[in-house]
């Protein structure tokens, strides 16, 4: 809780918002619980830009959204990934990989 | 939307503190970190709100910036692309800002949508004036009119102090100012008691006349304007810019002889009043030219001796002000409407190499988070930056171009005075720039933000054209080329038609010839004798003058117009069908033609010898003889003008009196000993060096009568550049544009061409390390530069095989379809599209393929 926390370069929560919902559709709180498990607690989401983030990728398309009763029987809004979301997930991917790979590369090279 | 939201954020929070409680941390505690986690709410709010809606505007300014920063970094680029679109829109802007002011801007009349001119109707369809008895009958019978004026100009010496000068005047029916909304800026208007004779010697003066005779002094109210024959009392001066249908001095009262009136017969056909009428509300041209023919044959019917066969009809005023000068301007948005759609295609060209080479910023850009339509935008704001600024120069541009063109009053066009850049020339521009870049902006940017990421960053990239990419860029080439040979060919057959034109026979020989204008009026040429006397004395003064061959007068001038018509029958022949029984009239000296060197072909020239006593001769144009003699042999024949008999004893040549694109006038010539006139035009011949001739000759006028004004002093070769003048003017603009545009294709293909190069640069290389020539890389891309060209060419000579029906009016000597133009515009277009083809062609012959093979 005190580690030093790496800001997420912009555009890539995005991606990792998409990722989250690849495994299954979550709320919101929910989603920023599992993004801080799967970073180990290194990378820091401001929850401040979930939610702005989550209507972007509402507007365009990838995701979509309903409310739904929640586990403490509660209506929580409900986000999942649509066709085009999966399809969209699948191309960033392998955009961000080849990116971070010449990155590497031009860093290796000293 | 928003409730959603809060209701969301409010779950999280709570959410949020129950982990940290079962954390560990206490109430309070947990409530403090988990407002910290979130942030402000309402910040948060406020973020996602922006996400929806403001965000644009921002991100817009932000696209903005970043717009402007891209083209200054890339100058040779923005540049060019300036200077294509600051010529296309300016180009436009000018001749907008010329259509609006002549054409579309309101007419400086009260209401003038409801004016019409009445015109007399003649069997053959000749328009004239009305007779003073046939307007008072129009005014009676109208049923469609709710006012009905005339008036009528003409051309007097003013004396006073300095020298005697020409101003023209125009007398104006009772109700004309307050018909054409007139207003007065000093003293008063006419009243309508002035009408009558003996209360009519009054004027009221224009505004411009006041400040230039004089100076707009306030005290003028009460002076008098002194004439050969009459004075008249100022009694105000009209309000600036306030006029009638052509320019004049002063107006003064309409009065004719007190003998005509609507029920008599007399006076009915001397014609000379330009008669106004407003219709009623509601009334269509239809109904006001049926009710004009009802009057006609009423007029018919009573006065069968001078209203036979005549009839009236109306124009609209706008028509008669405007009418030929519509069809030439709208030529000309047309033709500049071209050039913009090539300056587009060639930004759009330009655009579309840039963004393929800015394909590795993009994939960035794209692979950090901007969406599709982020860049879409982006792009799309620099088209816009791109046209707004294009457009900004070009307004600049055609700010200054209609100031030359109004001070220079190039081809009489009229109501020129009205032409600058104002507000709706300016809205124009703003809304061509928008469309402008729109239509250039949207294919780079849809091709653009298409393009996948890897493709942007593989390495391997810079080989190969993208396929998609070239074929338009190269449909845009052929687009520019076609657009531009239409203008080729508009060009080319005006230019023919202007150089027919300039060598057409204008029936005599204007170089080293003068001419002005003297009016013998008042008292002391009341009599014919004087005038004969004063006009020979004149004439023989002016010969003795060192470097005068000859000189001669005449009644009405080469290049100026019709002249009077008189009733006009060959005795002893019946009338040609549909053929008016009248006949244009000159007053001659007899050593006319040879001053001004028109050729005798048949018979005798008139001489000293046919006096005044003696038996009355003249002289007919072939016009006239083809007319009333087809076939037949003139000379002898005895003909009859306003009832008095005349002998036929020379044919001359038909000497132009419009321009050269109109038929020749029939005329007759009649000697000046036998029928006298008051407005002579002198005509001096001179020899090697006009200009000390020139300024002879005033003193020699003063000298035979001080009294007379000298006006239209010019030598005759300014008549023939008047014809000339809007045929130039034309041309000039209509080629211009052609140039432009052409200039605007080759750099097209000039850059295409590059580009491909740039491209193919290894596959080049390989060719010639595999032993390909120079010669034959070089010719292999002029050639394909040249293919570029030619289906340009075939689709626009197909094009302009169609359009230049709209030139159609404005041809002279050549046929709309004249192939010799049209294969000079294909000729040229393809020897430029080599030319510029060139220099890339040289550039890829002198790759080293070593090196460049290298580099790859």
């Amino acid at each position: 809780m005190s580690h030093e926390r790496i800001d997420l370069p912009q555009g890539t929560l995005d991606l990792l918002i998409l990722k989250v919902l690849s495994l299954e559709p979550q709320h919101g709180w929910a989603i920023s619980e599992r993004l801080q498990q799967m970073s180990t607690g290194i990378v820091h989401v401001q929850q401040g830009s979930l939610y702005p983030a989550l209507h972007r990728l509402e507007r365009r398309g990838w995701i979509k959204a309903e409310w739904a009763p929640s586990d403490n029987n509660r209506n929580a809004k409900y986000y999942q990934l649509t066709r085009t979301g999966r399809r969209r997930l699948e191309t960033e991917t392998a955009s961000w990989r080849t990116l971070s790979r010449t990155i590497e590369q031009i860093l290796d090279f000293a | 939307m928003e409730r959603e939201l809060t209701t969301e954020l409010q779950l999280h929070y709570e959410r949020e503190v129950a982990r940290l409680v079962a954390e560990g941390a206490s109430p309070a505690d947990a409530h403090r970190r988990a407002r910290l986690a979130m942030g402000s709410l309402e910040r948060v709010k406020e973020e996602t709100r922006d996400m929806w809606g403001v965000q644009w505007l921002e991100s817009a300014v932000q696209d903005g910036l970043y717009a402007l920063r891209t083209l200054r970094r890339a100058p040779g680029f923005t540049l060019v692309a300036l200077m294509a679109l600051a010529m296309g829109i300016g180009a436009n802007s000018a001749i907008f800002s010329v259509v609006q002011g002549v054409l579309l801007s309101p007419l400086p009349f009260r209401d003038a949508a409801g004016l019409y001119r009445v015109n007399t109707l003649y069997p053959d369809g000749t328009p004239y004036s009305l007779s003073a008895p046939d307007f008072m009958s129009v005014r009676e019978r109208t049923r469609t009119f709710a006012q009905v004026e005339a008036m009528s100009s003409q051309v007097v010496t003013l004396l006073g102090t300095g020298e005697p000068i020409e101003v023209r005047g125009t007398r104006v029916s009772d109700g004309l100012f307050e018909e054409l909304g007139l207003r007065i800026a000093l003293g008063r208007t006419l009243l309508p008691e002035e009408t009558q004779p003996g209360r009519s010697n009054v004027v009221v003066l224009d505004h411009g006349f006041w400040l230039r005779r004089f100076g707009g002094d306030r005290g003028v109210i009460g002076r008098t304007l002194t004439f050969a024959e009459t004075s008249m009392e100022i009694v105000g001066v009209v309000a600036p810019g306030a006029r009638v249908l052509e320019p004049t001095d002063f107006y003064a009262p309409l009065t004719y002889d007190a003998r005509f009136s609507p029920s008599t017969a007399a006076g009915r056909r001397t014609e000379f009043l330009t008669v106004v009428g407003r219709a009623k509300p509601g009334m269509s041209d239809e109904s006001i030219t049926a009710d004009l023919r009802r009057i006609g044959s009423e007029l018919q019917a009573a006065f069968r001796n001078t209203n036979d066969a005549l009839t009236f009809n109306a124009q609209s005023l706008r028509y008669v002000l405007l009418g030929d000068v519509r069809a030439p301007l709208l030529v000309l948005v047309g033709a500049v409407g071209f050039v913009l759609l090539v300056a587009c295609a060639n930004v759009a060209n330009l655009l579309l190499a840039r963004t393929s080479a800015r394909r590795a910023e993009l994939a960035v850009r794209s692979a950090l988070g901007a969406g599709r339509n982020r860049l879409l935008r982006q792009l799309l704001t620099e088209a816009l930056v791109l046209g707004m600024s294009g457009a900004a120069i070009g307004l600049a541009l055609a700010y200054v171009a209609t100031r030359a063109l109004v001070m220079a009053q190039p081809a009489d066009i009229p109501r020129l005075e009205n032409v600058g850049v104002n507000g709706p020339v300016v809205w124009f521009t703003l809304a061509v720039a928008l469309a402008t870049s729109l239509v250039f902006g949207t294919l780079p940017a849809l091709q653009s933000s298409g393009a996948s990421i890897s493709g942007g960053l593989s390495e391997g990239n810079r080989g190969g054209i993208a396929g998609g990419g070239h074929r338009m860029r190269a449909a845009l080439v052929v687009a520019e080329v076609a657009l531009a040979v239409v203008l080729l060919v508009g060009a080319g057959l005006l230019v023919r038609s202007f150089v027919q034109l300039t060598q057409s026979d204008p029936g005599f020989r204007p170089e080293q010839l003068v001419s002005f204008r003297v009016t013998l009026q008042g008292e002391r040429y009341r009599d014919d004798v004087v005038v004969r006397a004063r006009v020979g004395e004149m004439l023989e003064r002016l010969r003795v003058l060192p470097g005068v061959t000859s000189a001669a007068a005449t009644s009405v001038l080469p290049l100026s117009g019709r002249g009077a018509m008189v009733g006009f029958a060959v005795e002893g022949a019946a009338p040609p069908p549909n053929v008016n029984a009248e006949i244009a009239l000159a007053v001659v000296t007899p050593d006319y033609f040879r001053t001004v060197g028109a050729a005798l072909r048949r018979g005798r020239q008139l001489t000293e010898q046919d006096s005044t006593d003696g038996p009355r001769v003249a002289i007919a144009n072939e016009a006239a003889v083809r007319r009333w003699f087809p076939e037949q042999d003139p000379l002898g024949r005895r003909v009859s003008i306003n009832g008095v008999s005349w002998e036929l004893v020379g044919v001359v040549a038909d000497i132009v009196q419009r321009s050269a694109a109109d038929p020749a006038i029939p005329s007759l010539f009649v000697p000046l000993a036998q029928r006298a006139t008051r407005s002579v035009k002198v005509v001096v011949r001179t020899g090697a060096d006009p200009v000390t001739v020139t300024s002879a000759i005033p003193p020699v006028i003063r000298a035979v009568d001080g009294g007379l004004a000298m006006a239209d002093f010019a030598p005759a070769t300014d008549l023939v550049a008047r014809t000339l003048a809007r045929p130039r003017f034309y041309t000039s603009l209509l080629s211009l544009f052609a140039v432009v545009a052409l200039a605007l294709a080759a750099t097209g293909i000039f850059g295409v061409m590059n580009y491909a190069v740039t491209q193919r640069t290894r596959e080049i290389s390989i060719r010639m390390a595999l032993g390909a020539r120079r010669a034959t890389v070089l010719g292999a891309i002029v050639r394909r530069a040249v293919a570029l060209a030619l289906i340009g060419s075939g689709c626009g000579l197909v094009m302009a095989a169609v359009l230049t029906r709209v030139l159609q009016g404005q041809l002279f000597g050549v046929t709309r379809l004249d192939p010799l133009t049209f294969g000079a515009a294909l000729v040229v277009l393809i020897a430029s599209a080599a030319l510029a083809a060139f220099l890339p062609a040289r550039r890829a012959a002198n790759l080293d393929p070593a090196s460049s093979l290298r580099e790859g």
